[in-house]
C-alpha cells in the first residue's frame, strides 16, 4: 500500500506519468514517426515557455489564488525591453536583457500583488483587470511595432542549440534554453519544499486564517507571489521572443488557458495548498504531446483548442468525481464498524 | 518547570488583573482578574456570550484591554500584542484547531515554531525528531506523515496540543475543546491534561459543560454577562452551585410534558433502519404531536440516524414511513416533500444565510408554496408568513429587513425554527436545539417546540444535555455505538437516569 | 485579447431623437431604482452614468452628443448587457461563466450557416424560415449553457475551470466550422430587427430592457431566482433547507447560455456577419460591468439595474473615449483601471462599515461569536 501511495505521489504525479507514458507509447504504435528525435525535441522546444509560466501559475495556485495576467505581463516586459534595447541601439548583453525583463516584470507583479493583498480582492477579476491594463498600456505607451530583429544578443541565444543529433529521420536540435528551464524548476521546487517561503504558501493555500494565527506574514507572502510571477512571466516573455526571433506585441495574449490547464491537470488544486513542480511540467509535457500528436495524425490544427478544452474537462472532472467519492467514503466509521463486527461475533 | 519542588503556590505565568473592556460603550467585561499558574488547571466556565472569548482574546494579546494590566512573570503590561503572547510562551488552542488541513502531521507540529524562530530554510529531515519528541513525550500515536485532512477531530486536536507544546507553551489556553470529542476521546484528553499539569504547565479550560468542569479543574472562575462572578478551589463546587453561579438561577429538573393521547396515529415509524459504519437496525414510532428525544454520546450515532432521515446520508437498509405510508428518503428533497424538517447543529453555516435578512431566510425552504398562479412569488403570502413567524417566535429585531449576522444564537435558532415551520412539517428534527443559546432563550425555544407539538407536529430532539431532555421529551431513545439500547418513558425521564444509560 | 475592429453602424438610419431617448432613460432609470429600492450597485451607478455623460459632453460635444454617437450607445449596448446580464446571473450563484461570449459567437455562426447553406438554394425559404433559424441561434446558446451547468453541477467542476474548457472548446468548435474566417449573411428579419425604432428608441435597446425586467422578475419574484440568491449566499445552509442545487445550477447556466445566445442573435441584428473570435475583449468587459454593477464576486447579491446601469455607463465611456479619439486599447486600460478602483472601493468601504457595526452591535450579550459555532469536522 504505502509503495503504491508513494508511487502515485501527492499530487496523483505517478498517475499523470502513467498516462503521459501511455500516451507516447499509444502515439507511437499508431505512427511511427512520432517516435523520434525529432519529435522528441521539437515537443521539448514548445514546452520551454509553457513550463516557465506553468510554475509562476503553480505558486500563484498553491496560494489559492490564480493569475491570469501572466501573459500580459510577459509580452509587457519582453517587448518593452526589445523596443527599448533596440531604440536605444543598445545591447546589455543576453544577462542585460533579462535583467531588464525581470525588473519590468516584477514591478507588473508587484501591482497586482499589492491590489490583491492590501484590499483582499478575488484574485481572477483583479488579475483579469491588470491584464486589460498591461495590454492595453503596451499597445498605447510602448508601442505595437513587430520587430523581425533582435538585439545582437538575443539573436545569438537563438541558434544555439545544446545537443544536435544527426538521425535517419533528419537532424534533430535541442535548444540549449532547456537548460535554464531546467534549473528554474529545480529552483522553484527547492523554493517549494525546503524554504519557509515556500511552506508558507502551501500553509496559506490550506487555510489563510490559520496561517495568520500561526505568524505567517500573509499579505506579505502574497505580494512576493506575484510578484515572483511577474518575473517569471518576463524571462518566459524574453524566452518566447528568443526563440520566435523576433518580437510580436499579439503573441501570448490568449494562451493563458493551455497553462492553466496544464498546471490543473499537474495535481495542483484551484482551491489551494496543492501542487508540485514535477506535476505541472508533466502536466505542460502532456499537453504540448497531445497538441503534437493530434498535429501529427492529421488533425486539423483548428481543433487544438477544443482538444486542450476536453482534456481539461476530462481532468478536472475525473478529480471531481474522484474526490467526491472519496468523501462518501469517508463517512464510515472504523471503530464503530469494528466493534459492531466484533459484536457480531460475540452474538453467532 | 520545577513545580513539584515548589511547595508554596508558584507564581502565575499570566495574570489580568482587574480588566475592562466595552465594545461601543457598553462594557463586555468588568473587572475581571485571573492567574494561570504552573501545574494548575483553571476552568473559565460560563455560558455563551458571558465575556469567556474576548478574556482568551485579551490574554492571548488578541484584543486589547480599555484598562487593567496584563502581567507575564510578574511583568506589568497595560496590552500585550499576538506575537509578544506567543513568544511568552502564552498558546491558545481555538476550537476550530487553526491547523493546516493539505500539510502532514509532522509539519502542522513544528512550522510555527519554525515561524516563530525566524527561519528562512526549512528541511523536513531536522525538523522530524522535534515532532517526534513531542509525541514520545505525550506518550501520544500520530502517523507523522498523514495529512492532517484525513485525521478525525480527535486527533487532530492532538495535533494541536502538541504543536501548542513545540512552541515551548507555559500556557496552555483550551477554547471549548470538548465540543466534537467523544466519550473516550474526552477521557484521553483529560489524561493529557493531567501529564501537561505534571510538567508545570498552566491551563486554562474553557468550558460550559459542568461535568467536565469539575473533573478536570483545581480552580474555577464563573463568569456572567461579563463578570467575574466567583473564583475558587474547584472542591468547593458542585454541578448545581456551578449551575447556579453560571445561570444566576437554580436546575430546573420539573418535566413539562403534555399527556400524549396514546391513540394517537404514527407520524412517523422506523423498521430496521441501518447505515453501515454508523448505526444498526433501529426501530421505533413517533405519534402526531409526540416530542420525542434520542441522546447518546458523539459518534453514537445519534446525529447520522437525523441525518439519514433527513436524507443527508441516507440509510443502506430498513423502512421510513410517514404517515404510515412507507417513504423512500435518498436526498433532502425527499426528505422535505416527506413532510420532514431538520435544524442542523451547526446553526451558522448549515442553517443560516447570515448575510442575507431575516425574511429572506424565513421563506428559504418554503419558496415553493408562496406561489402565485402564474409561477411568480406572492409578495403578499410572503409578507404574511414573515410577519407571522417574526412575531409569533418574537425574533428580538428591528425589523425583518436585518441580516441574521446581527443576531444572537436564541434569535438566529429562533430563525432556523421559523423556517422550518413554515413549511408545516409532520416530523420536526433537532439536533441540539439550545446549542449556544442563552438560558433565557433556551426554555422559550422549548416552549415553542411544546406549543407546535401541541398543534400536532411531532418532534424529535436530539440532544446530549440532559435536563432540556427532561424538561421537554415524552419519552427519551438512547443510543450506543449504533444501537438503540434503552426507551425512557414517564417517571424513568430524569437526569441522572439519562447520564448513566448514556455512558454506562 | 484583440480588440474588436469590427465597424458597428447598424443604426446610422435614425435621426435626432437623442434628447427623447435620454428622458426615457431618465425616467426609466430613476423608477427601476426606486422600485428596487436602491441597491447599492445601481445608486452609485446613476452617479457614475451621469458623470461620465457630463464628462465627455464636456470634452467634446460635438462628437459626443452627435445623434449617430449617442444612437450608436443605444445600439452597441444591448449585446454586451445582456451577456452581462447573464455573467450577473451566473455570478449570483458564486459561479462565473468564461465562456459566454464563445457561446454568443456560436449562435451567431449557427444562424449564419444555417441561413447561408438554406439561402444557398432558396433565399426567399431562408428568410421565411427566419424566425426558425434564429430560434436555433438561441437553442445553441440553451445547449452551451447546459453542457457547462451540467459540469458544473452533476459533474461537480469549478465554474472558473469548466467554463474556461468549455469557453476554448466552444471557441475552437467555431474555429473549425468557420475554418476561420468571417461569415456574410444573416436572415433579413434580424437586419429588419436592427434597423427598427419605436418611439425613436431602437428596437435592439427595447429588447435590452425587455430582457432585463424578465431577469429582474426572475431574480426577485420568482422561487428560483431566490433559490439561486440562496445558492450563493451559503451553498451548505441551500443544501440543508432542501434548495435543489443541481437543478438550480442547471436551469441558471443554461439561462445564462440562452442569453448568451440571444446576444448572439443581437450581434447578427447589428451586423450580419459572424466569427469565432468577435468580441474577446467582451470577457472583461462583462465582468467589469456585473461587479460595477453591484454583483458580489462570491455570490447571494446582485441587481439586475446596476447591471444595465453599468453597461450604459462603460458605453458611454466608450463612445466617449472614441469621441475624444482614445484607442481601443485605451479602453482596455480604462475597463481595468475602473473594476480594480470600484473593487478597491467597495472593500475600503465594507471594511469600514463592518468595524462601525461591529461597535454598534458588539454591546449585545450575545452577540454570534465563534463561540456559537461548533465546528465539526
Amino acid at each position: 500500500m504505502d509503495v503504491i501511495r508513494r508511487l502515485r505521489g501527492s499530487n496523483n504525479e505517478g498517475v499523470l506519468a502513467l498516462v503521459l507514458v501511455g500516451f507516447i507509447v499509444a502515439m507511437s504504435i499508431a505512427n511511427p514517426t512520432f517516435f523520434t528525435l525529432n519529435t522528441g525535441f521539437s515537443i521539448l522546444r514548445s514546452s520551454i515557455v509553457p513550463v516557465i509560466f506553468a510554475l509562476g501559475v503553480l505558486i500563484v495556485v498553491v496560494t489559492g489564488g490564480i493569475d491570469v495576467s501572466f501573459a500580459a505581463i510577459a509580452i509587457f516586459a519582453g517587448y518593452a525591453t526589445v523596443s527599448f534595447c533596440l531604440n536605444m541601439g543598445f545591447d546589455p548583453g543576453i544577462l542585460g536583457i533579462f535583467a531588464i525583463a525581470v525588473g519590468v516584470g516584477s514591478l507588473l507583479g508587484l501591482i497586482n500583488g499589492i491590489v490583491i493583498a492590501r484590499f483582499n480582492l478575488p484574485t481572477l477579476i483583479v488579475t483579469l483587470g491588470t491584464q486589460g491594463v498591461f495590454f492595453g498600456a503596451m499597445y498605447t505607451y510602448v508601442g505595437a511595432q513587430y520587430y523581425a530583429e533582435l538585439p545582437g544578443s538575443m539573436a545569438a541565444l537563438a541558434t544555439s542549440n545544446l545537443l544536435d543529433v544527426t538521425t535517419s529521420a533528419g537532424r534533430a536540435y535541442l535548444h540549449v534554453l532547456v537548460v535554464p528551464v531546467l534549473l528554474l524548476c529545480v529552483l522553484v521546487a527547492w523554493v517549494l519544499k525546503r524554504t519557509m517561503f515556500g511552506r508558507s504558501l502551501y500553509a496559506i493555500g490550506g487555510d489563510i486564517e490559520a496561517a495568520r494565527r500561526a505568524g505567517f506574514l500573509v499579505k506579505r507572502t502574497q505580494v512576493w507571489v506575484y510578484v515572483m510571477v511577474g518575473a517569471l512571466a518576463a524571462v518566459a516573455g524574453i524566452v518566447h521572443i528568443v526563440l520566435s526571433r523576433s518580437a510580436n506585441p499579439r503573441d501570448l495574449v490568449g494562451g493563458e488557458l493551455d497553462i492553466i490547464a496544464a498546471v490543473v491537470l499537474g495535481g495542483a488544486s484551484i482551491f489551494g495548498g496543492r501542487g508540485s513542480v514535477i506535476g505541472t511540467v508533466l502536466g505542460v509535457l502532456l499537453v504540448q504531446v497531445i497538441k503534437n500528436s493530434l498535429l501529427l495524425v492529421g488533425v486539423p490544427s483548428a481543433w487544438l483548442r477544443t482538444a486542450v478544452g476536453i482534456l481539461l474537462v476530462l481532468g478536472v472532472g475525473i478529480q471531481a468525481v474522484a474526490a467526491r467519492r472519496d468523501s462518501r467514503q469517508k463517512r464510515v466509521i472504523d471503530e464503530v464498524d469494528a466493534e459492531q463486527k466484533h459484536e457480531e461475533k460475540v452474538e453467532s | 518547570m520545577s513545580s513539584d519542588t515548589v511547595s508554596l503556590v508558584p507564581s502565575p505565568v499570566v495574570s489580568a488583573n482587574g480588566i475592562f473592556k466595552s465594545f461601543g460603550g457598553v462594557p463586555a467585561l468588568v473587572d475581571v482578574s485571573i492567574d494561570l499558574i504552573p501545574g494548575e488547571v483553571h476552568c473559565l466556565a460560563g455560558e455563551n456570550g458571558c465575556g469567556k472569548s474576548t478574556l482568551i482574546k485579551i490574554i492571548s494579546g488578541v484584543e486589547r484591554p480599555d484598562s487593567g494590566e496584563i502581567l507575564i512573570d510578574g511583568v506589568s503590561h497595560s496590552h500585550i500584542n499576538a506575537n509578544a503572547a506567543i513568544k511568552s510562551g502564552i498558546q491558545v488552542i481555538y476550537q476550530d484547531f487553526s491547523l493546516f488541513p493539505n500539510l502532514t502531521v509532522a509539519e502542522n507540529i513544528v512550522l510555527t515554531a519554525e515561524v516563530a524562530r525566524r527561519r528562512r530554510l526549512y528541511s523536513p529531515a531536522s525538523v522530524r525528531p522535534k515532532a517526534e519528541e513531542i509525541l514520545r513525550d505525550l506518550g501520544l500515536d500520530l502517523d507523522l506523515d498523514r495529512e492532517v485532512s484525513e485525521l478525525s477531530v480527535a486527533d487532530k486536536q492532538l495535533t494541536a496540543i502538541c504543536r501548542a507544546l513545540v512552541n515551548d507553551a507555559r500556557a496552555i489556553i483550551m477554547d471549548e475543546p470538548t465540543t466534537a470529542l467523544t466519550h473516550s476521546e474526552v477521557s484521553r484528553l483529560f489524561a493529557l491534561v493531567e501529564r501537561l499539569r505534571a510538567r508545570g504547565v498552566a491551563l486554562m479550560f474553557v468550558s460550559h459543560k459542568l461535568e467536565e468542569v469539575l473533573a478536570i479543574s483545581q480552580r474555577l472562575t464563573i463568569m456572567r454577562s461579563g463578570r467575574q462572578i466567583v473564583t475558587g478551589p474547584t472542591t468547593d463546587f458542585d454541578e448545581r452551585s456551578i449551575s447556579h453561579y453560571m445561570t444566576g438561577r437554580e436546575v430546573d429538573e420539573s418535566r413539562v410534558v403534555s399527556e400524549l393521547d396514546a391513540t394517537a396515529p404514527l407520524a412517523l415509524e422506523l423498521v430496521d433502519l441501518s447505515l453501515a459504519g454508523a448505526y444498526r437496525n433501529i426501530s421505533f414510532g413517533l405519534r402526531r404531536g409526540e416530542i420525542l428525544g434520542v441522546t447518546g454520546l458523539l459518534g453514537s450515532g445519534r446525529t447520522e440516524i437525523a441525518e439519514s432521515l433527513f436524507g443527508v446520508t441516507p440509510a443502506d437498509e430498513g423502512q421510513i414511513k410517514v404517515n404510515g405510508a412507507p417513504v423512500r428518503i435518498r436526498s433532502i428533497q425527499d426528505a422535505v416533500s416527506a413532510g420532514i424538517g431538520y435544524v442542523p447543529e451547526d446553526r451558522l453555516s448549515q442553517g443560516l444565510f447570515l448575510e442575507k435578512s431575516i425574511a429572506d431566510n424565513i421563506v428559504a425552504s418554503s419558496l415553493r408554496s408562496h406561489r402565485t398562479r402564474w409561477g411568480t412569488l406572492s409578495r403578499d403570502a410572503i409578507a404574511s408568513t414573515i410577519k407571522h413567524y417574526f412575531h409569533g417566535l418574537k425574533i428580538n429585531a428591528r425589523n425583518a429587513q436585518a441580516p441574521v449576522r446581527t443576531l444572537s444564537g436564541g434569535n438566529a435558532q429562533r430563525v432556523v425554527l421559523a423556517k422550518w415551520l413554515a413549511t408545516s412539517p409532520t416530523v420536526l428534527l433537532l439536533n441540539g436545539p439550545t446549542v449556544g443559546v442563552d438560558v433565557g432563550s433556551k426554555q422559550e425555544i422549548l416552549e415553542l417546540l411544546r406549543v407546535e407539538a401541541a398543534k400536532g407536529m411531532s418532534v424529535i430532539v436530539i440532544s446530549d444535555d440532559a435536563p432540556e431532555l427532561v424538561s421537554s421529551c415524552h419519552r427519551v431513545l438512547v443510543i450506543k455505538q449504533g444501537r438503540l439500547t434503552h426507551i425512557l418513558e414517564g417517571d424513568e425521564i430524569t437526569v441522572d437516569t439519562i447520564q448513566e444509560r448514556m455512558s454506562a | 485579447m484583440s480588440p474588436d475592429t469590427k465597424v458597428r453602424n447598424g443604426a446610422s438610419g435614425a435621426s435626432a431623437l437623442l434628447p427623447r431617448v435620454n428622458d426615457q432613460l431618465e425616467s426609466w432609470t430613476q423608477r427601476l431604482v426606486r422600485g428596487s429600492g436602491a441597491h447599492r450597485g445601481a445608486g452609485r451607478m446613476v452617479v457614475a452614468l451621469l458623470i461620465a455623460f457630463a464628462l465627455f459632453t464636456a470634452l467634446n460635444p460635438r462628437v459626443f452628443l452627435s445623434p449617430i454617437n449617442l444612437q450608436n450607445i443605444a445600439v452597441a449596448a444591448p449585446e454586451i448587457g445582456i451577456i452581462s446580464i447573464a455573467m450577473m446571473l451566473v455570478m449570483l450563484t458564486g459561479g462565473i461563466d468564461l465562456s459566454l461570449v464563445a457561446i454568443a459567437n456560436f449562435s451567431a455562426i449557427t444562424i449564419s450557416m444555417l441561413h447561408n447553406t438554406i439561402a444557398a438554394s432558396d433565399p426567399a425559404l431562408a428568410n421565411s424560415l427566419g424566425i426558425v433559424i434564429v430560434l436555433a441561434g438561441i437553442v445553441v446558446g440553451m445547449l452551451g449553457g447546459a453542457v457547462n451547468g451540467f459540469l458544473v453541477s452533476v459533474v461537480g467542476i469549478t465554474p472558473i475551470l469548466a467554463t474556461l474548457a468549455t469557453m476554448q472548446i466552444y471557441n475552437g468548435m467555431a474555429i473549425v466550422w468557420t475554418g476561420g474566417t468571417t461569415l456574410y449573411g444573416a436572415p433579413q428579419l434580424l437586419a429588419t430587427i436592427g434597423q427598427t425604432a419605436v418611439a425613436n428608441a431602437p428596437l435592439l435597446f427595447i429588447i435590452f430592457l425587455a430582457v432585463a425586467v424578465l431577469i429582474a422578475i426572475l431574480v426577485n419574484r420568482t422561487a428560483l431566482g431566490r433559490m439561486i440568491q440562496l445558492e450563493g449566499a451559503n451553498p451548505v445552509a441551500a443544501r440543508y433547507s432542501a434548495i435543489p442545487r443541481r437543478a438550480v445550477l442547471m436551469k441558471t447556466y443554461t439561462y445564462g447560455g440562452m442569453l448568451a445566445g440571444l446576444a448572439g442573435v443581437l450581434f447578427l441584428a447589428r451586423n450580419p456577419t459572424a466569427s469565432a473570435d468577435y468580441g474577446a475583449s467582451y470577457v472583461l468587459l462583462v465582468i467589469v460591468i456585473a461587479v460595477l454593477g453591484g454583483t458580489n464576486p462570491t455570490g447571494g447579491f446582485a441587481s439586475v439595474t446596476g447591471v444595465v446601469l453599468a453597461t450604459l455607463t462603460l458605453q458611454v465611456v466608450s463612445s466617449g473615449f472614441t469621441a475624444i479619439r482614445l484607442s481601443s486599447y485605451e479602453y482596455a486600460i480604462a475597463q481595468g483601471v475602473i473594476l480594480i478602483a470600484v473593487m478597491i472601493l467597495d472593500a475600503v468601504s465594507s471594511t469600514r462599515a463592518r468595524r462601525q457595526k461591529k461597535v454598534a452591535s458588539a454591546p449585545r450579550s450575545d452577540v454570534p461569536t465563534p463561540e456559537t459555532a461548533l465546528p465539526r469536522a
